[in-house]
């Protein structure tokens, strides 16, 4: 029989075994399809949000506008690539004057350009002061059309009036308004429309004729619109030599050869993405194609053990192993080649379904729908591949079976092989050392212990087959249905080592990834130093001119139980333009403090005694020296070299003129001050200096900040209180210390790591249980005429369950538990001479992978599963 | 003597309509302690029909079925059930072994279904197997086993338990004669000692052991032979 | 039936007088077939004439001993190698009824079958019953009688079983005869009327 016909034959067998097995070519297309369909929704989805280059012209340029061109600096002469926005750079060379618009019209040939203003402001709102995006041109004019579309009301007039979007409305203001913006000379226009704006969609946008909105003055580089006919890339390289950059619409649409674009603009513009990326799509697809496999293993297996016996007529009739081992492969490209294109179908459907829901949730608008079909043929050819690595080991099984044994009705597999739980032993002890040296390897470790992760679930893979017979010997003392179903487990490895291995790798991965996330929380909480005391509050106000009182008054209206303490300090940056600075030196060297400041506002507090509370790094002793030090007239100084208690320092306090001021000579004072110890990742102000040493220095100095104490500050008082001291002025701040926040992202990703590693490992245990049971039909029928309940289906399906789950979650957990350990090294090495490395094992989660998940799925399936025990069928 | 089983003008009908097939037509047979009972007959006659109901793996479309008095219908699911696992065992012609237990674990399964501990279970377990004469291949497991040892274990399993009925369906089909006539020997035994017995076979010299052997025919019963028990205590046979 | 070669195959073990060889004969089969003194010694004369025996004297109580000859050791070695022949089978009275009875009108033949078959069945219930009763002691002469009463038993089986596929051939038949006689009908009623 030539290759083709057989070939042929073995599509033909595949599909009406396919046809007539139902349930299990569902759930190995189910197994198959799933990740593809997910995987082609998420690329969907993705393709359509990213805004390729071309889609965003008429974001940027409307929809008439040949060109943008701004002037970003005084005349120098820049270079670009296709897009100004994704890098230019400028080659020094002589500043030359700024080119103007005649200058930029002449170069281009006397076409019209329209002058546009892109920036930002500050804007007041029903809570505060907000930032929009905004900008002015003359939206009448027809180069601009296209930059916004007007839903409601009209377009301005004059440099009176704005149009706004949603989000501005949304913010407390209604068409007919004035706009309140922050800044000194502010305009304040009305509002006469409303539009939508071409790029922002969650962010409010303000538009209007120059001269509306106050964007002019320093820092807005001129930018104008052309009009005209396409602007090519050399006319874009005459504006550059004039100090303009170009985003011209021709050139995007059809940009020129790279060699024409400047060496380091194409230098910049790397296409592959980063290597870390690279490296960690590898490692993802690699251990997605292995879990897929294993999930759909069990399915191809039982279809080749269905078909044993018309294999083994075949070969009694004269078929070759390697037919029989088509036959099956046969069923792996059907099921797979229709698993493949169900995903592909299902995915564009959800991704098309989907892209509006995220849209909901994105800043920006996504682009037009686009179907990455390329990708998609990449993502089938994924689908396929895993189908037939899941069909190749029964196939190879299904070349070697015993024709003799199958003929005769034997139901059971070969003896297990000798060799390859000894080549698993290998590969676990190989991935357990390269896990040690990986944790001992520094930064570059990380990569180092996920491939040894990768080679030790193989490992583990290869010593499930041992394991599930050690299960079974060992079973003898157990209750009925779990003796049955562990000892069925081990007659029917084929079935059942992928399931388990599905399970083990799937716990494997989530454990270590647990263990590494959980240890790198640790370091962050163990690594975190508070500014404050725990509980306390301050508000600063870094202005001059700060209004205290007003501050004091949203205090007490918010928080009226609270102790509000006024604090002190030196003012750096003096009104005449200077600033000052102390400097503090023992023995003639200055004293060390890494960071010196915090949240009270200042970087030497002056203080008499009672804002001794705000320093959280002080102990009890050390707060109730310092005060008396204090009272005394002295000082305290914070340094990081070892210190106990007084010692005799030399502070300096020096003037830094401002412009056209004259030079003050320094002031000093000797004086033995109390010095307190501070580790080098502690914040702490320089000094502590009481009011008269702060005179004798010549230390101007003010309030810099309020300090709430006393009272406890819920989550809704923070937020007002925010809003509150913003309101009275955009500069102040308000912090409250709560120690260390865990951030919801880590919860989040501990859940989503739970939530998938469930999912994966119900998938894995119900396939075998459903598998088993319908391999269990005969004997099931047997325990039925022996006089079982009909519930004693549900208990072998359970215990099922349990044996798979079970054994699964344990090897996987201990394997897991290697690279999760080893990575915590690298991972939570200690900087800057902190503590560490941090190790912390979530017991919670590994806890109900192991123990909880097992038992809740074989629970499920308990409850789920069919209770009639079938009959013994005889044909009479 | 009281009947262990009595079935009285039992009918079963499948399906319905135009494809309805009467497996049994108002059949009555009883079959009394210490007796061995022969069904015989063509294929499509009713006699596995009729041993189905005997063990309440199924239900009548009209008539009753009693096992030791009890109307089998009278018990939902779970009592007949627990008939098969305490009063009723059952021989099948493939053995119908659980391949991942032993032969022990096999034969005490019965018991341990209806919750008798294990090393009880296991005890009475390896007495029927004494009975049968396989003791020693008590832990040994049926695909290591010949055809005529795991039909031993399946009477084995059948008779554990002092059960008071015993259904036997083409038990002899995939042995040799030898082997064959050993079961028959077993199950004989069984009957002499209290058991009542029915066999379903088509091979004539199997039935011969029975006291009664019924004649079955598209569902009817067409002739019983046999002598009466008592009488045949009082033949001799052909002298030597 | 001739037991001649039975007779000569006894006469091997040693050499025997008339009753003896009745008593070893009947033993060895179970007195299946009992054998009449008179027929004994028939058989040892025409055994004597064809030169397969000898006379050897007389014993103390005046019996005539026959011991065999070399013949007749020959005769025996062919006799055990040479399957019985079944060129004439001897008239099967059953074979017979059956077959006149299906020919016979007015004779129910599925009653003649259900009754032989109960008869050889209760036949066939007897021979167990022996069987079950018997010693299985080992001795060679209890598996031979043993294996005699097997043969009883499977021809026994055998009579029932060709019963049943009479029974089944007769009812196929039955079913084909009415569709038969409805066509021989119709090509009659056409011929007389062509013949009209």
């Amino acid at each position: 029989m030539s290759r083709l016909t057989s070939w042929r034959l073995a599509l033909r067998l595949a599909r009406r075994e396919a046809l007539r097995s139902r349930g299990r070519s569902v759930l190995a297309i189910a197994m198959i399809a799933l990740p593809v369909l997910a995987v082609t929704a998420a690329d969907v989805v993705i393709s359509t949000q990213r805004v390729s280059a071309v889609e965003s012209l008429d974001r940027r340029l409307g929809t008439t506008a040949a060109a943008q061109v701004v002037v970003p600096a005084e005349g120098q002469p820049v270079i670009q690539g296709v897009d100004p926005q994704a890098g230019h750079t400028s080659h020094g060379g002589r500043p030359e004057a700024a080119p103007t618009a005649r200058d930029l019209a002449a170069a281009l040939g006397d076409v019209r350009l329209l002058p546009e203003r892109l920036g930002g402001v500050d804007l007041r709102t029903e809570d505060g002061v907000g930032y929009a995006e905004a900008f002015e041109v003359d939206l009448a004019d027809p180069l601009a059309a296209g930059l916004v579309r007007l839903t409601s009301g009209r377009l301005p007039d004059d440099d009176g009036e704005v149009v706004v979007n949603q989000e501005v409305l949304d913010k407390g203001y209604a068409v007919g308004d004035r706009v309140e913006l922050t800044g000194r000379h502010a305009p304040s226009p009305v509002i006469v429309g409303v539009v939508e704006d071409a790029t922002w969609r969650t962010y409010p946008v303000l538009a209007g004729p120059l001269g509306s909105l106050g964007l002019d003055g320093p820092g807005y580089a001129p930018t104008w619109l052309v009009g005209g006919g396409p602007v090519d890339w050399d006319a874009v390289r005459d504006l550059n030599a004039l100090g303009a950059t170009v985003y011209s619409r021709a050139v995007v649409e059809h940009p020129p050869p790279a060699s024409a674009i400047p060496a380091e603009i194409r230098s910049w513009q790397s296409d592959g993405p980063a290597e870390d990326v690279v490296a960690a799509a590898v490692l993802i697809v690699v251990m997605a194609l292995l879990e897929v496999v294993l999930l759909a293993g069990p399915a191809f297996a039982v279809g080749a053990r269905r078909q044993a016996r018309s294999l083994a007529l075949m070969a009694a009739s004269g078929g070759t192993p390697a037919q029989s081992r088509r036959v099956v492969l046969g069923s792996g490209v059907v099921l797979g080649g229709a698993a493949a294109v169900i995903g592909i179908v299902l995915g564009i459907g959800s991704g098309i379904a989907l892209a509006p829901v995220v849209q909901r949730w994105s800043s920006t608008w996504f682009g037009p729908l686009e179907i990455p079909w390329t990708h998609l043929l990449g993502i089938a050819g994924f689908g396929l591949l895993s189908a037939l690595l899941a069909a190749l080991v029964p196939a190879w099984i299904a070349s070697r079976q015993d024709i003799v044994a199958v003929l005769a009705g034997r139901r059971a597999d070969r003896p297990p092989s000798r060799r390859s739980p000894v080549l698993g032993v290998v590969l676990l002890g190989a991935g357990v050392a390269a896990s040690a040296y990986g944790a001992t390897a520094g930064r570059d470790g990380a990569y180092f212990i996920a491939a040894s992760a990768v080679i030790a679930v193989l490992g583990m893979i290869l010593l499930v087959p041992v394991v599930v017979v050690a299960v079974a010997w060992a079973a003898g003392r157990l209750p009925l249905s779990a003796r049955y179903a562990a000892r069925d487990a081990a007659r029917h490895r084929t079935r059942t080592v992928p399931a388990v291995a599905a399970v083990a790798a799937t716990v494997a991965g989530v454990v270590s990834l647990g263990i590494a996330v959980s240890s790198d929380e640790a370091q962050n909480a163990g690594t975190y130093t508070p500014m404050l005391p725990m509980g306390a509050a301050t508000v600063t106000d870094y202005r001059t001119k700060a209004d205290w009182p007003a501050l004091r008054d949203a205090l007490d209206a918010i928080v009226p139980s609270a102790t509000v303490t006024e604090l002190s300090g030196m003012v750096e940056a003096t009104d005449d333009g200077g600033y000052m600075e102390l400097t503090v030196r023992r023995d003639g060297e200055q004293v060390p403090l890494a960071v010196a400041g915090g949240a009270l506002g200042t970087p030497v507090l002056v203080d008499a005694g009672a804002g001794i509370g705000a320093l959280s790094m002080l102990s009890e002793a050390d707060a109730a020296a310092a005060r008396r030090t204090l009272a005394a007239g002295g000082a305290v100084v914070f340094t990081n070299d070892d210190a106990d208690g007084a010692g005799e320092v030399r502070m300096t306090a020096r003037v830094h003129p401002g412009p056209k001021q004259p030079a003050e000579p320094p002031r000093s004072a000797t004086l033995a001050a109390l010095l307190v110890h501070v580790d080098e990742r502690d914040i702490a102000p320089r000094a502590v200096v009481s009011p008269a040493l702060a005179e004798r220095l010549g230390l101007q100095t003010r309030t810099v900040s309020l300090l709430v104490t006393g009272a406890d500050i819920s989550d809704r008082q923070a937020t007002a209180l925010g809003e509150a001291v913003t309101a009275v002025d955009q500069h102040a701040g308000f912090y409250v210390e709560r120690g260390y926040q865990a951030d919801d992202s880590t919860v989040i990703l501990q859940l989503v790591l739970g939530a998938l590693g469930a999912v994966l490992m119900l998938g894995g245990t119900l396939t075998a249980t459903f598998l088993a049971l319908s391999d269990a039909r005969p004997d099931l029928a047997t325990l039925s005429a022996v006089g079982a309940s009909p519930w004693r289906r549900r208990a072998i399906a359970a215990a099922y369950a349990l044996v798979v789950g079970l054994v699964g979650a344990v090897l996987g957990a201990a394997v897991g538990f290697i690279p999760g350990i080893a990575v915590s090294y690298p991972l939570t090495a200690p900087d800057f001479g902190g503590p560490g490395p941090f190790l912390d094992i979530p017991w919670l989660l590994v806890g109900s992978l192991v123990l909880g998940l097992p038992l809740l799925t074989a629970a499920i399936v308990g409850l789920t599963a069919r209770s009639r025990l079938p009959l013994v069928s005889r044909l009479d | 003597m009281s009947a262990v089983l009595h079935l009285d003008a039992v009918t079963r009908i499948h399906g319905e309509g135009e494809t309805a097939v009467r497996a049994l037509r108002e059949v009555s047979f009883a079959a009394s302690a210490g007796e061995l009972v022969a069904i015989m007959g063509p294929s499509g006659s009713g006699k596995s029909t009729l041993l189905t109901l005997a063990g309440g793996l199924d239900q009548p479309t009209s008539g009753t079925v009693s096992v030791e008095g009890v109307d089998l219908a009278s018990l939902g699911n779970d009592g007949r059930a627990r008939m098969r696992r305490t009063s009723i065992g059952y021989v099948f012609q493939d053995f119908n072994l659980i391949p991942a237990l032993s032969a022990v674990e096999n034969v005490a399964l019965p018991l341990e279904l209806d919750g008798v501990r294990g090393r009880n279970a296991r005890a009475r377990a390896r007495e029927a197997l004494e009975e049968v004469g396989i003791a020693d291949l008590a832990d040994r497991f049926p695909d290591h086993m010949s055809g005529g040892q795991q039909q031993r274990v399946a009477i084995a399993r059948a008779v554990v338990g002092e059960r008071r009925l015993i259904l036997a369906d083409e038990p002899t089909g995939a042995l040799d004669t030898e082997t064959g006539e050993d079961v028959l020997r077993l199950l004989r035994a069984r009957c002499d000692a209290g058991a009542a017995g029915v066999l379903v076979t088509h091979e004539a010299r199997h039935a011969a052991w029975a006291d009664r052997v019924v004649f079955l025919r598209d569902g009817l019963v067409v002739d019983v032979t046999g002598t009466d028990p008592a009488e045949s205590l009082l033949e001799s046979g052909v002298s030597r | 039936m001739s037991v001649k070669q039975a007779l000569l195959a006894l006469l091997e073990q040693g050499p025997m007088y008339g009753y003896q060889l009745r008593g070893e004969f009947e033993q060895r089969t179970g007195s299946t077939w009992p054998l009449n003194v008179g027929q004994v010694y028939t058989t040892l004369t025409r055994l004597e004439r064809d030169g397969l025996v000898e006379g050897a004297g007389s014993d103390a109580d005046g019996h005539v001993v026959y011991s065999i000859t070399d013949t007749g050791r020959e005769e025996v070695a062919a006799w055990f190698t040479t399957p019985v022949a079944r060129t004439q089978p001897p008239r099967d009275e059953l074979a017979i009824k059956l077959a006149l009875a299906v020919t016979v009108p007015g004779v129910d033949v599925g009653t003649v079958i259900q009754q032989q078959r109960s008869a050889t069945m209760t036949a066939l219930q007897d021979y167990a019953r022996l069987k079950r009763s018997g010693p299985v002691s080992g001795q060679p002469s209890d598996l031979s009688w043993g294996l005699v009463l097997d043969s009883l038993v499977f021809s026994a089986e055998a009579e029932i079983r060709w019963l049943d596929h009479c029974e089944a051939r007769l009812r196929r038949a039955a079913l084909e005869r009415p569709a038969a006689r409805t066509a021989r009908d119709v090509a009659a009623t056409a011929d007389e009327e062509v013949a009209r």
